[in-house]
């Protein structure tokens, strides 16, 4: 069991440093990619600054602190996910042009080996942006604390929810889009404050698509701190792992191979 | 014409057998919708802020989506494509002018895109916030020429910051700031929630007459405000014309296409 996973870890860093070579290779093109990403989420910072300064107060409990607090987890986060596993939203694509074949033929799992293929550019954008950001709030020790933990539960809960979409295609045929949308809910729903949230919508985010936990129970523990919060984070964020890696591998049993060849360069 | 109006039919087709892309981003449009909505209740509280209401608000951000998802934005990505990949090369030995033939073959799309986004803006601000109060029916022609302005110009600019590509390896960097442009200086808010310095200047500018121009027409009409912003609109709608005329005719000539 720690020899397989010692295996697709070395196997993950092993795509990381090819693909971040790759990139290496179109420099000005990675380095536009990464700074027109961070300006993209800076203008939402800009946004939020206007609106708190034009209201003088908080929202729903909420201050400008603790947007942008969940804007550099998020971020941050979704950076990390899409530097490691950015092909998570090609999985529904992989699976009906039969692409996933080359996968299957490869000792690896195939989920890991597949999702952790592709590098994204504006990734290294996201994940830089989240560090600025706390380095200019002036963010307190138990925030980068947070922010520390949080990012790595964020990540693996942004890739395990699309992963999660994206499987089911196995199931239902095509479900390119639910695994899209699925993606952008995710991303969505974890930078507003989670006060602004009620009833169904707060009971979705915080149980079947556990995107509260993302950035929103981070935050609560900012200021709240308990154990039990921290040990039900990471509960959460490992469960859901372990979903998304089972509705895969399950959903692997009534793929159906292509007549699809391909070059991998 | 004729050949524009079938460039613009086939643009239609082509919109109604991706059932898929539309499905995603209405769903898109009702999420985003939805979220600002939630955001401006928890922040209103029966007051105004900058002159708007909780009802003006979500109004508001309804319409200025709408303008966004009926502009043809993937313009900016086909003009990129064309040029880097040297495909342009085959579209100039056809007989029609090339500018024009995007804007004809995106028309359709558009005008799709328009008749289904109007309706959801319609619908979702009825059950969010209900009827604007006030709403002068008078003003409907207005707000119709100001949004096809607004829709054109957005078009156009997009179409320029793609045909860059003629020039620099890179473009993306014009694409990223100028939408960023858009996004602050009236999607997401209000101009007049800036400073009175602010808003003096960006009254003035395409990016808040594209966004904040015909919305504003939408939530507070005025004959007054109608006349002062469709003629600066239609004055930065000639000027995005002639820009993408500028860009393409200048760039075309350093085009080299090697193979095919």
């Amino acid at each position: 069991m720690f020899t397989e996973v010692k295996k697709h870890i070395r196997l993950i860093l092993k795509y990381f440093s090819f693909n971040l070579s790759a990139l290496a290779e179109y420099r000005t093109s990675f380095l536009v990619q990464v700074f027109g990403m961070a300006l993209n989420n800076a203008s939402f910072a800009f946004f939020w600054w206007v609106l708190f300064d034009k209201l003088g107060g908080g929202i729903g409990g909420y201050g400008f602190k603790d947007v942008m607090f969940l804007w550099a987890v998020s971020s941050t986060g979704f950076g990390l996910a899409h530097i490691f596993f950015a092909n998570m939203n090609s999985i529904s694509g992989m699976i009906m042009t039969g692409e996933l074949d080359t996968y299957l033929l490869q000792p690896k799992n195939p989920l890991i080996n597949s999702i952790a293929a592709r590098m994204s550019a504006t990734a290294w954008g996201d994940l830089l942006y989240g560090i600025i950001l706390m380095i200019l709030l002036n963010a307190s020790g138990m925030m980068w604390l947070m922010f520390s933990i949080s990012i790595f539960t964020a990540a693996l809960l942004i890739t395990s929810i699309a992963v999660v979409g994206h499987s089911l295609t196995f199931y239902f045929g095509n479900m390119d889009m639910v695994g899209r949308t699925l993606w952008e809910f995710t991303i969505t729903f974890s930078i507003y404050p989670e006060t602004i949230f009620k009833g169904p919508v707060k009971a979705l985010i915080m149980t079947a698509l556990p995107i509260g936990f993302i950035t929103h129970i981070p935050l609560r523990l900012v200021y709240n701190f308990s154990w039990g919060t921290l040990i039900l984070l990471f509960g959460v964020a490992g469960i859901y792992a372990l979903l998304a890696f089972g509705l895969f591998m399950l959903g692997l049993r009534r793929y159906e191979s292509g007549n699809l060849i391909i070059t991998r360069m | 014409m004729g050949k524009y109006l079938s460039l613009a039919g086939i643009s239609v087709k082509n919109a109604l057998v991706y059932r898929a892309n539309v499905t995603g981003r209405i769903i898109f449009y009702f999420v985003f919708i939805f979220v600002f909505f939630s955001l401006w209740r928890m922040v209103y509280s029966g007051n105004e802020i900058a002159g708007y209401n909780l009802t003006q608000m979500v109004w508001y951000v309804c319409m200025t989506e709408l303008v966004l998802f009926c502009s043809g934005a993937g313009i900016f990505g086909v003009m990129n494509h064309e040029v880097k990949s040297g495909a342009i090369a085959y579209e100039l030995l056809r007989p029609w002018n090339y500018i024009y033939k995007q804007f004809a073959g995106t028309l359709g799309n558009m005008t799709f895109s328009a008749s289904v986004f109007t309706l959801m803006a319609i619908v979702l601000g009825m059950i969010f916030v209900g009827p604007l109060p006030g709403f002068n029916a008078a003003a409907i022609p207005f707000i119709i020429v100001s949004f096809m302005l607004s829709i054109t110009m957005n078009f156009f600019f997009l179409m320029s910051l793609g045909l860059l590509a003629f020039y620099f390896e890179e473009n993306s960097p014009f694409y990223f700031i100028y939408q960023k442009l858009l996004f602050v200086f009236g999607m997401l808010i209000p101009i007049e929630f800036l400073p009175l310095w602010a808003q003096g200047i960006l009254r003035y500018l395409p990016f808040s007459l594209i966004t904040w121009g015909p919305a504003k027409m939408v939530v507070d009409f005025s004959f007054g405000y109608a006349i002062q912003i469709i003629p600066l609109q239609v004055i930065w709608c000639i000027a995005a014309v002639s820009l993408a005329h500028f860009v393409f005719s200048r760039g075309v000539r350093k085009l080299n296409v090697h193979g095919g």
